[in-house]
């Protein structure tokens, strides 16, 4: 499948959403952090793991949340790094962002600020960031190793990755399976 | 999840991308029921997977997992 044509199917099915995924988070998320986030933000969770328990966020960092969907880590992430740091909401689709704005305008604190960009031609100066996070995202790029030389590029030397997301086994999924748009989307 | 990695290519290519001290911290099994939250999979993609998927790896269609690594000092890939 072409790069434009999965790029597409992703636009298409986020922009789609429109039932609640608070089962996703709930799932994934403590009930404390649960309780730091807005309602709007756990609606949207669409995450695949909980890599913030891993993620070692000091006080004062500048992070990038590549592919910050409804903002639910972007906003953990911005109570971590407290008001002396600063989120990067990075997202190529605007309703993302904005719900992403609204929610981390309702929470504070105001250090979140949203980037509506793709993740394959992040448009940071080399080196501007302590940190990169992302979570079910990466997965859905068709340029991979772009994508991953990117966060490399914008990431100060020793900065952080810290990511979930969904990896296969070399077994294969039946064909019909595979090729199906929602599979590509999600 | 079509364009997903396996774990050993996605270390891999942060390997090349200039990362090091990559570690994986967690490895959780993702059922067709746990993608079945998920409204960017249809009930019909659900179904197909249901019918066509073996029932012994409905349980483990993918694995999620979770990554840290670090920016190597002086390498990064062209």
């Amino acid at each position: 499948m072409h790069s434009d044509d999965v790029k597409d199917i992703v636009r298409e099915a986020y922009g789609a959403i429109d039932s609640s995924t608070e089962a996703v988070a709930y799932k994934l998320y403590s009930p404390e952090e649960i309780a730091g986030v807005p309602r709007s933000a756990i609606e949207r969770a669409l995450g695949v793991g909980n890599h913030l328990a891993f993620a070692d966020i000091e006080r004062g960092e500048t992070i990038l949340d590549l592919g910050c969907g409804g903002g639910i880590d972007s906003i953990l992430a911005a109570q971590r790094t407290g008001p002396g740091g600063r989120v990067i909401a990075l997202d190529f689709l605007p309703e993302m962002l904005e719900r992403t704005a609204a929610a981390a305008d309702e929470v504070g604190p105001d250090n979140v600020q949203t980037l509506e960009a793709e993740m394959e031609a992040i448009p940071l100066p080399e080196a501007s960031i302590d940190h990169v996070i992302s979570n079910g995202v990466i997965n859905l790029s068709p340029r991979k190793r772009r994508v991953l030389a990117e966060c490399a590029r914008v990431l100060r030397p020793g900065g952080k990755l810290s990511v979930a997301d969904l990896t296969v086994g070399d077994e294969e999924l039946p064909p019909e399976i595979l090729t199906h748009p929602a599979t590509w989307a999600g | 999840m079509a364009g997903a990695l396996t774990e050993r290519d996605f270390v891999e290519k942060l390997e090349k991308a200039g990362f090091g001290d990559i570690e994986v911290h967690l490895r959780k099994q993702v059922s067709v029921d746990d993608l079945a939250l998920y409204p960017l999979f249809t009930d019909e993609i659900i179904e197909l997977m249901r019918t066509l998927i073996s029932s012994d790896r409905l349980e483990a269609v993918a694995t999620s997992v979770i990554v840290t690594a670090k920016r190597r000092a002086g390498h990064l890939s062209p």
